[in-house]
């Protein structure tokens, strides 16, 4: 039923060249498997490791970084915060409900292999159009509904995220999730196997012919036959998923777990390469003692198929039985399936035979392909490109932008994930510009995951800076310090030079605004192949980049929304022309093109600075970072989750701008709002004059409308009854929810 | 004009064979066997849609069912397949 | 006096509840695993909220007829208070401990938002310190929660005093556009005729601490308080 996998290797003529002088041999069928599934894209970070190289990994604070299956973050007082990023770009394409759910279940996984608890998800999700495309509907309904079913059930509280729509996604959705844990220093547990002598224990679910070349498949481009692979789409199991959490947490809280792995892309063949590589030492596998689902399995079915719920225990020599015991009572399958060698090999047995020997350095190591890179063509006329006219009815533009999916309230989709297990959640989904959890310790850890692949379509680089400097202010906007972040980086076929050189570009982004910003990188996924043979078109390039931040008491805690009526409203930072890639841009005039807005490293960090300490010194009662959709968009949020109105005059925003639209909707990097009690401004005044941070009084908080004027002349007149409706209508109309 | 005669058409939406049903092994073992019914060796859970549909004959009726469940995306047949039965009980 | 919180294969807000128990309220509390077959030694249990098996074929049918509920069973009808919160409601229900059905919400989404609830009744074992038809805050997360009984019985519940908490709007009113899943007269929670025995859909324990709760409520303290004040007295 199933082809002969041989048909289907991914190996390319240069890879298979390669291996055969490695071994100084023919591998046999089962090993050219293994190496095949090991040295896909998406297990081997082939193309990508030379350019990943430039991220700073290093801070004081960081107790693992990349290369494991999450980053450890230390948050003081004995505790640690674990941290990772994953997607599940195609399946979900194809599945909507099963794939992102799984994928959940990945990212929860990888987060639990190092011994802690999850204790948060985040989602970020880009679909097509949903107000037309039926398809696009479907995706998004489904996509919601996996991760909702899935994290609802597992108990792990999904607390923020963020969803873009735009057509280049289509075909080719995104969905990333993000899962943080916590844990004490103690319990940390690495994916190494280091003790030559220990046990090798699988565990969870049963091993089938799910998934079987899934590696693969993420790592070739949609096609038509696609629907057909039936073998790739995986079943959620959240139930059996979360008895494993308990039991894997039960278990290394006996301190004989010594190694932890979680099986996702590559199977068995990737996990026990991996420890085995980390624990410098070599590992024999019984392939008849792991438990399958299905019959007549091959050996090389088994040992890259990628069902799911599967985790390696390594246990110290000896200590089996305490372990099985935990097993035992929540009634998980589990078997030893190897041992721990003090060699350097991977040996894979069947009874007394071997079946496949191959070195731990060869099937790990896969060689490094040095990907051409080409600047595209598009870019250098799309950023000259005459802008759209300026509009006449300032009311009505606003309206329109905040009737965008992109923009608009997201509480049709928050709703349906339990924000509240675990009662940790002290910022919840659509308070603010980030979530914020309790931690055990007394702390507070805020979260956001951010990315704008419109801006990085025009100019990755500043678009992929851009998405970090846009996390870290959400972090300082609730009054945290970033700490560390994690990156997704989601782009198109990487034999093409000009995918690969945005590629290259975003990533170098990303890394200046790290070292600059000293925000080390802890983790991260590269996710190639985004694109579909059908139109060929990729995505617009998409790195997806979360940022933790840490807040030490209750009382630095801040919310977006206007507090009181009399209080005065400050903008922080300048406002440039820089539309290129603006939501305004895109989803009112349909217009593709222009500057994107530039990081400074130093204003962005100075701005930073500034908004923490003033929060700190309980000058700032509401702050807001400017992003998407501008200055007005910034404002507009704060009224009407404060259910307050705001009477703002533009004259007094500072900016290099000469039309009106772009003050109102520029998403310029390195400016914040805060709103205050008046008796504070020239405190405030005075502090950013010390930081060097332009600053400005543009309005104050009053009455129950939003009236936007130049000097006496009133442009934007709403009322917050009417906008308030309009935002909060916006995606249960798309969905055929309102009345 | 033909006349039409009324159908009774059951949609039974199941997983496909080779892929896993959680909630029908886990009603196995957890409920049904864990309480003593032993004779039971599988569950399969499905999602059962009835309808009544005016058609010129079985035939037909089946058809038109078909082509909706298509369409219609009735069924995701990446992950289920569609039982379609027609009789004309009401 | 010791409190027993029930732990199911896939309960998820049992280190919740026993957490405000144990760490707010300082009450001495055990974590109690469902194939336990003695809780004579505790003086109230609660049955705390997630999705046991997965909430396969139905929240709470499959935990109903786990070991631990012969003892449940046993400490009702002894008179010790027995709560069920979200899915621990859905278990007492399948297990005729209290009565009518927990369907799929109206809207047929998981809905979790925080909700105001009506003190109908606050002669219960975990009513009895509120003050009748006070408004409470507390937060819902649910896909099963409209309660749903025929009308006959309905009449039984009424007449009984048996409906403890409702879904009512910030003027305390009970009306159809508040209440979230379609639950019978906007019913949040009832109890059994001698009052011992509650379940409720809405989770006190989420709104036992107000740095997480809107307007700095904690008003789910409420619930756990007058359990112990029932338990003094009795």
């Amino acid at each position: 039923m199933i082809t002969n996998p041989d048909l289907q290797l991914g190996l390319t003529k240069a890879e298979k060249k390669t291996l055969r002088k490695r071994l100084d041999r023919e591998p046999n069928t089962l090993e050219w498997a293994m190496v095949d599934a090991q040295w896909s894209e998406h297990c081997s970070y082939k193309s990508s490791k030379p350019v990943l190289n430039q991220l700073p990994t290093k801070a004081k604070h960081v107790l693992l970084g990349p290369g494991y299956d999450a980053g450890v973050v230390d948050v003081g007082d004995g505790y640690i915060v674990t941290f990772h990023i994953e997607s599940h770009n195609h399946p979900s394409a194809i599945d909507p409900y099963g794939g992102s759910a799984t994928g959940i279940g990945g990212v929860v996984r990888d987060i639990l292999s190092l011994g802690t608890r999850p204790i948060a998800l985040l989602d970020s999700l880009r679909f097509g159009d949903i107000k037309t495309s039926l398809n696009s509907k479907w995706l998004f309904k489904n996509v919601v509904k996996g991760i909702a079913d899935y994290g609802n059930c597992i108990g792990v509280p999904t607390v923020g995220g963020e969803v873009g729509f735009d057509k280049s996604f289509e075909k080719n959705i995104l969905v990333d999730v993000v899962c943080v844990g916590l844990g004490k220093k103690e319990d940390l547990v690495l994916g190494e196997a280091k003790h030559s002598g220990d046990t090798v224990i699988l565990m969870g679910g049963s091993t089938g012919r799910d998934g079987i070349h899934g590696v693969t498949f993420a790592s070739k481009v949609l096609s038509d036959e696609s629907e057909s692979e039936r073998s790739a789409v995986q079943i959620p199991n959240p139930f059996l998923k979360k008895l494993i959490i308990e039991a894997t947490l039960e278990a290394v809280h006996t301190g004989y777990v010594r190694g932890l792995k979680d099986l996702g892309g590559g199977g068995l063949t990737c996990g026990i390469s991996e420890i085995a590589e980390k624990g410098k030492n070599g590992i024999d596998i019984e392939i008849s003692k792991i438990f399958l689902r299905e019959d007549n399995m091959t050996p090389v079915e088994t040992l890259i198929s990628e069902s799911q719920e599967r985790m390696l225990f390594v246990i110290k020599q000896g200590h089996e039985k305490d372990i099985q015991k935990i097993f035992d009572k929540y009634e998980l399958p589990y078997a030893k399936i190897g041992i721990v060698k003090d060699n350097d090999k991977i040996t894979i047995k069947d009874g007394k035979i071997v079946i496949a020997r191959l070195p731990v350095e060869t099937i790990v190591n896969a060689p490094i392909i040095n990907r051409s890179v080409k600047i595209p063509n598009y870019l250098n006329k799309l950023r000259k490109l005459e802008p759209p006219k300026e509009p006449m009815d300032f009311t009505k533009i606003l309206r329109k932008l905040l009737s965008s999916p992109t923009l608009a309230s997201k509480r049709w989709i928050y709703e349906q994930y339990d924000h509240e297990v675990g009662i940790k959640t002290i910022v919840k989904p659509g308070q603010s510009g980030a979530a914020v959890l309790k931690l055990d310790n007394g702390k507070f850890l805020a979260i956001k995951v951010d990315g704008n692949p419109k801006h990085c379509y025009l100019d990755p680089y500043n678009g992929a800076a851009g998405g970090l400097a846009e996390a870290s202010r959400n972090i300082i906007s609730v009054g945290g310090q970033p700490l560390a972040m994690v990156d997704h980086c989601q782009f198109g076929d990487p034999n093409n030079s000009e995918v690969f050189w945005t590629f290259s570009e975003a990533v170098h982004g990303m890394a200046d605004y790290c070292k600059a910003l000293n925000l080390p990188c802890v983790g991260g996924k590269v996710s190639f192949y985004n694109e579909d043979t059908g139109t060929n078109t990729a995505i617009k390039p998409s790195p997806i980049v979360s940022v933790i931040g840490l807040i030490d008491q209750l009382s630095n805690i801040r919310t977006m929304e206007l507090k009181e009526h009399g209080d005065i409203i400050i903008e922080l930072g300048i406002t440039k022309p820089e539309m290129g890639g603006s939501e305004y841009y895109e989803y009112v005039h349909n217009f593709t093109g222009g500057l994107v807005p530039k990081v400074n490293f130093i204003t962005e960090g100075k701005i930073q600075k500034l908004v923490l300490e003033l929060i700190k010194k309980g000058l700032a009662d509401s702050v807001n970072d400017c992003s998407e959709g501008g200055l007005a968009l910034a404002l507009v949020e704060m009224s009407i989750l404060g259910g307050k109105g705001i009477n703002i005059d533009l004259n007094n925003v500072i900016s290099e701008c000469n039309r009106i639209d772009d003050v109102l909707f520029s998403e310029s990097h390195s400016r914040m709002i805060i709103s205050t009690n008046r008796n504070y401004v020239n405190k405030i005044l005075d502090l950013a004059r010390n930081y060097g941070v332009p600053c400005s009084i543009i309005g104050t908080v009053k009455n129950d409308d939003i009236s936007i004027n130049i000097s006496k002349k009133e442009i934007i007149s709403l009322t917050l009854a009417d906008i308030s409706k309009v935002w909060g209508d916006v995606i249960p109309k798309c969905m055929g929810e309102v009345n | 004009m033909t006349s039409l005669n009324r159908y009774t058409v059951n949609i039974i939406i199941e997983n496909k064979p080779l892929i896993r049903d959680p909630e029908g092994e886990t009603i196995l073992r957890d409920l049904i066997i864990k309480n003593g019914v032993t004779e039971v060796t599988k569950v399969k859970t499905a999602k059962l849609l009835k309808l009544e549909v005016n058609a010129k004959d079985k035939e037909n009726a089946k058809k038109i069912m078909e082509k909706m469940c298509n369409d219609l995306r009735i069924f995701n047949p990446v992950v289920s397949i569609c039982k379609i039965s027609v009789s004309s009980d009401i | 006096m010791k409190i027993a919180v029930a732990v199911f294969p896939g309960s998820n807000c049992d280190r919740d509840t026993f957490n405000v128990l144990k760490n707010n309220l300082r009450i001495d509390t055990d974590l109690i695993w469902h194939k336990e077959s003695n809780l004579d030694n505790y003086d109230a249990i609660i049955l705390p909220g997630g999705f046991t098996y997965g909430d396969y074929l139905r929240g709470g049918v499959i935990a109903a007829f786990s070991p631990i509920m012969k003892q449940v069973k046993k400490m009702a009808e002894k008179g010790k208070p027995v709560l069920g919160i979200c899915n621990g409601f859905q278990t007492l229900v399948e297990a005729g401990l209290l009565p009518g059905a927990l369907m799929s919400n109206i809207s047929l989404k998981f809905i979790c938002k925080w909700t105001k609830l009506k003190v109908e009744n606050n002669g219960t074992a975990f009513t009895n310190i509120c003050v009748q038809n006070s408004i409470l805050n507390m937060p819902i997360a649910h896909q099963q929660g409209r309660f749903f009984i025929k009308d006959k019985y309905l009449n039984h519940l009424i007449d009984n005093n048996q409906i403890v908490l409702t879904y009512v709007n910030n003027k305390g009113k009970i009306s159809n556009d508040i209440n979230p899943n379609g639950s019978i007269m906007n019913i949040a929670g009832i109890s059994n005729e001698e009052g011992n025995v509650m379940g409720l859909m809405p989770h006190p324990e989420r709104a036992s601490e107000p740095a997480l709760t809107p307007l700095r409520s904690a008003d789910g303290l409420l619930i756990f308080k007058s359990m112990l004040n029932y338990l003094k007295k009795a």
